[in-house]
């Protein structure tokens, strides 16, 4: 028995050099989910559904700008419609991934322009159940990534990935992710709070292709303790449609150019 | 007559009786295993009352949890510092991560929601994310608390040396674990802080330990006492144990019920033992019987053979002479106790079910399982006990008659002292204040007694209740008259001494317009424009935790919750909340409904359910009970008379209640009409036999009546002696109600054995014109012999 355990290590070596690790899935899948193309819009609708059904709506424009390679800076642009009395409201984030975004918002009934401290990525992104996290990606850095088995979803074969926050101040204990082998985008996610139970669920409901790039069009982050769910649908989305760098300044915010924003 | 040849066949078989009841009383006992406890006063009212509807809908709509523990922390010397901060937050960490606690929502230094300023840069975010490393970051908090009226009071006491944390529970989670594992991390901490753990599942585990510590410990003891009482009135070891052996069976069968029927232990049903255990007494007037029999028998019979058939004689003769009153007075127990099941309180209800199946096994074991026993009592036994069962010899009987001997020959003078007590009793009566304090069902060294004291005086009040502003249209919460009325509502509630702190979406408003403008105390106020307020609630919601918006508004912003926090627990505090609520609204008219709810709003509602159920009950007792007593009697100016020791007993108690000032709450109105059923018993038994006696004799009524004062008035003393023993044991119980009941029973039973060999003399000489006019029915109280209305 002894003899034989170093040759069957052996044995399995090859097959562990062709695969790929787990931080390299996470970074594809990071690439093609958060970072596709140049630059990015959307008109989004949230819906933020409660466990008895009662719904708050949520729509605005998005618009994103990548700075260089995917996991590099990105700009983020968000013009509100809904709910009524926000309409006109703005909200500009400039993200890094080595440090704290910067978060500025526009509040037209006082016609103030405010920065906002996002010394919490975990919080909730517009009261919806996605967190700032969970809308412009998390730090490929602070977990650890192991692939621990392939799967199925619906009929996409998928690498089921367990990421383990490196230091202990997370919110969450770990997280599973399953992405998909062609197109490296997360079809779901599971995430465990500290005493090990799951409570937050993302799945991609529906996934279409724009300009050659898979995207996730259609989401549902649903909170298994609470049982409130946030549905979110992208319409007319596209890619590359040559946003300048200016428009992500504070003078914009006031005033977004109608063409960018309708 | 069916239960005479159930005597007698008892008495025949009695191996076969005893043995069948051991069978049935083991079969009862296999169900014990599964008993459960209901401790949550919620489930006074039935799912689905009113209020509990609205309360559930309430607690979806905002989001509500049905159970918070609440984690006081003291320090004397003030919280804000370094080692106390590590502290709280080392302590709010690890409940944190306990299995249960919906740590999303649990609110305390380190997690809840601030809103502030600093340098132009608007934060909301968790208040003080870690313990401070240096006095500068202390000072900053004291600033952020003091800053910032959401928060004093709330978390923070105005004088800085207590904090709370608020730890809501998952549906379904064990709130007294939980407590304990909590109570095991502050364990961990060494240093001067002292700390509190309060909150509705807390106060409902204290409950449930004390009524098993009642049903576990007391019900035994109140048991032995009576073991004790009996075998000293007695002096045979047998028919002790034979008299406890049917106590014990009639509450094995009536707890087996009720477990085996599903129903859950509740605070009425915990004190069903002590309660059987007390109407068990009643076939004292059976042993009582057979001793004089016995006695009268064993004299007669001039053949002292050592044969059976002067005892089973006696036997015979026993049943026959208690078999009326002893049934009548099981109906009445069983009737009085069968009028809860009109109320509306569910466990009062099945408090009344269990006591009245109780009573009816009491006395189908009075007919069978008793006369059986007596067989058994070996006779030399007897022979030494009955030596002094003599009406003459008895002390006790000498004394007996000598009360009654008041009654009868002065019943004018007797009468009128009665009249000017019973017209201050009335005046006490009319005192009587109907308040239940759940909190106050805790003695006062209690740990949630403690806990509730220290938070209620340094924190904003541990009683909830929410007042819930409903329009007519989506969005109308976010208008500027709509926040500033919730603001103008909280400045006048707050004004009331009940009242310790107010809540609602004004504060988060107003708030927020502040620190948007660098913290300047003129934008402390509502703004002016609904778009204003719908962007700073926005503005807000893009950061907070999801619940704080939802806890105060709906999600259409059509209704807003204000939150009351109550500084006691007193029914009353929420009706003048309602009542305040009221007058604001006249004064200043706006489209809106205010609606009242959370659990001090519940302890309102039910509080008044609380006295409609006691008229409702009390009434319908006196009916039962005089209908059954005109039946027993056969006449409705006996059952007259009869009533009155009755009406008496109970005006004095409740006149004593009302002097002392002690809130009338549920144990007590329940008793009242329970009372009713229990202590006609005596009226029953001395009427009867008073009748019997007269007939038999056809003499003097005044010597009949003294003959009633010694003889049957001897059961009548030694049942009210054990009643009253086996409740006494209630006098140290944990919970106040229990107290509270077992003084009113002690007293209710002495007072009215006495006020029966009393007053019944004394009444039934005054009237003997009237009443006695007719032929008396004869021995045995044959339905025919006997006339009358």
């Amino acid at each position: 028995m002894k003899r034989r355990w170093p040759w069957m290590l052996v044995g399995l070596l090859p097959l562990q050099a062709l695969a790929l690790s787990g931080e390299e899935v996470m970074k594809k899948s990071q690439a093609a989910f958060l970072y596709p193309g140049k630059d990015f819009k959307a008109r989004v609708v949230m819906k933020l559904i409660s466990k008895d059904g009662q719904q708050r709506v949520r729509e605005l424009t998005l618009l994103r700008k990548n700075a260089g390679e995917p996991g590099g800076d990105q700009k983020y642009f968000m013009y509100f419609f809904q709910p009524a009395d926000v309409k006109d409201m703005a909200f500009m984030i400039h993200k890094y991934p080595a440090k704290d975004d910067d978060r500025w918002l526009f509040i037209p009934a006082i016609n103030m322009v405010k920065r906002i401290a996002a010394q919490d990525k975990r919080s909730s992104f517009v009261g919806s159940d996605f967190t700032y996290e969970d809308v412009s990606g998390r730090d490929l850095e602070d977990d650890n990534h192991l692939i621990e088995r392939e799967e199925k979803v619906g009929n996409r074969d998928c690498y089921v990935l367990k990421s383990t926050p490196k230091a202990g101040d997370a919110d969450f204990a770990h997280k599973v992710t399953w992405v998909d082998k062609g197109s490296f985008l997360p079809l779901r996610e599971e995430q465990y709070d500290k005493k090990g139970v799951r409570y937050k669920l993302f799945t991609a409901d529906e996934v279409a292709d724009i300009k050659g790039f898979p995207t996730v069009i259609k989401r549902t982050m649903k909170n298994l303790q609470t049982g409130h769910r946030t549905e979110v649908a992208y319409l007319k989305t596209d890619y590359d449609l040559g946003l300048e760098d200016n428009l992500f300044s504070e003078r914009f915010l006031r005033q977004p150019p109608r063409k960018w924003i309708d | 007559m069916a239960q005479f040849s159930l005597v007698e066949f008892s008495i025949r078989r009695p191996k076969l009786i005893v043995a069948a009841t051991v069978a049935l009383t083991l079969l009862f006992l296999t169900q014990f295993p599964r008993i459960t406890t209901d401790t949550n006063p919620k489930h006074m009212l039935p799912e689905t009352s009113e209020v509990r509807v609205w309360n559930n809908e309430v607690d979806k709509v905002f989001a509500l949890y049905e159970d918070t523990l609440v984690v006081g922390v003291r320090n004397d010397a003030g919280v804000l510092n370094r080692e106390t901060l590590g502290r709280i937050a080392r302590i709010t960490d690890a409940i944190l991560k306990l299995q249960g606690v919906a740590s999303r929502d649990v609110n305390g230094f380190t997690t809840i929601t601030n809103v502030t300023a600093e340098a132009g840069t608007l934060k909301v975010g968790p208040l003080m994310p870690s313990g401070p490393r240096s006095q500068a970051e202390v000072d900053a908090l004291r600033g952020a608390l003091f800053g910032n009226p959401l928060f004093v009071n709330r978390i923070v006491s105005s004088d800085g040396n207590t904090t709370a944390i608020y730890v809501p529970l998952e549906q379904g989670a064990n709130g007294a674990e939980i407590a304990d594992q909590i109570r095991a991390i502050v364990g961990q901490e060494s240093g001067p802080e002292r700390y509190y753990i309060a909150g509705d599942p807390v106060a409902r585990d204290t409950f449930g330990a004390e009524m098993f510590k009642l049903m576990g410990i007391f019900s035994p003891i109140a048991g032995m006492i009576m073991l004790i009482a009996i075998q000293l009135m007695f002096r045979n070891l047998l028919l002790s144990f034979a008299m406890m052996a049917v106590a014990m069976a009639a509450i094995i069968w009536s707890m087996g019920l009720l477990i085996g029927a599903g129903f859950p232990v509740h605070i009425m049903s915990s004190m069903a033992p002590v309660f059987l255990m007390a109407i068990a007494t009643d076939s004292i007037h059976i042993f009582n019987e057979f001793y004089f029999r016995y006695r009268e028998k064993r004299e007669s019979v001039l053949a002292r053979m050592r044969s059976n058939s002067h005892k089973l004689a006696a036997i015979r003769e026993t049943m026959a002479a208690v078999s009326r009153p002893v049934r009548y007075t099981a109906l009445a127990t069983a009737a009085a106790f069968a009028a809860l099941l009109f109320m509306n309180i569910i466990p009062v209800k099945v408090f009344g079910v269990l006591i009245a199946f109780g009573t009816l096994v009491l006395r189908l074991f009075s007919f069978s399982l008793i006369p059986a026993i007596l067989t058994f009592v070996k006779e030399e036994k007897i022979v030494k006990a009955v030596e002094t069962e003599s009406v003459e010899l008895d002390r006790v009987a000498r004394l007996l008659r000598r009360i009654g001997e008041v009654g009868a020959t002065r019943p004018l003078t007797t009468t009128l002292v009665g009249l000017v007590v019973l017209g201050v009793a009335i005046v006490g009566t009319s005192k009587i204040h109907v308040n239940n304090n759940l909190v106050a069902w805790f003695k006062q060294s209690s740990e949630i007694r403690v806990a509730d004291r220290a938070m209620n005086q340094a924190l904003g009040g541990t009683s909830l209740g929410y007042l819930v502003v409903q329009s007519r249209e989506p969005e109308f919460m976010k208008r500027p008259e709509a926040v500033g009325w919730l603001e103008g509502l909280q400045r006048h509630l707050e004004t009331m001494p009940v009242v310790g702190k107010t809540f609602s979406v004004a504060d988060y408003v107003k708030r927020i317009n502040r620190v948007l403008h660098g913290d300047n105390s003129k934008y402390d106020s509502v703004p002016e424009t609904k778009e204003a307020i719908g962007q700073y609630l926005f503005l807000f919601s893009m950061s907070a935790k999801p619940s704080d918006l939802d806890n105060v508004v709906d999600a259409g912003f059509q209704q807003a919750n204000l939150w009351v926090q109550l500084k006691t627990w007193d029914a009353e505090a929420m009706r003048q909340v309602i009542q305040a609520a009221e007058t604001y609204q006249k004064a200043h008219p706006l489209a809106v409904s205010v609606k009242p709810a959370g659990i001090a709003y519940f302890n309102l509602v039910w509080n008044d359910e609380v006295l409609g159920d006691m008229m409702r009950g009390f009434v319908l007792a006196l009916v039962v009970v005089f209908v059954i007593l005109a039946l027993n009697f056969r006449s409705a100016k006996w059952a007259l008379v009869g009533y009155m020791p009755l009406l008496f007993t109970i005006l004095l108690i409740y006149g004593v209640i009302g002097f002392t000032g002690k809130d009338f709450d549920m144990p007590l109105s329940v008793l009242s009409t329970l009372s009713l059923g229990m202590a006609v018993d005596f009226s029953i038994h001395f009427i009867g036999r008073f009748r019997q006696r007269l007939a038999e004799t056809g003499g003097d009524a005044r010597e009949a009546l003294l003959w009633t004062a010694a003889r049957p008035g001897k059961g009548i003393f030694r049942n009210a002696v054990l009643f009253a023993a086996a409740f006494s044991v209630m006098l140290f119980a944990p919970l106040t109600p229990y107290i509270a009941v077992g003084a009113f029973i002690v007293a209710m039973m002495l007072l009215s054995a006495l006020l029966t060999i009393l007053y019944l003399p004394a009444l039934i000489m005054l009237g003997r014109k009237w009443l006695l006019d007719q032929p008396m029915p004869a021995v045995d109280a044959a339905p025919a012999q006997a006339k009358g209305d």
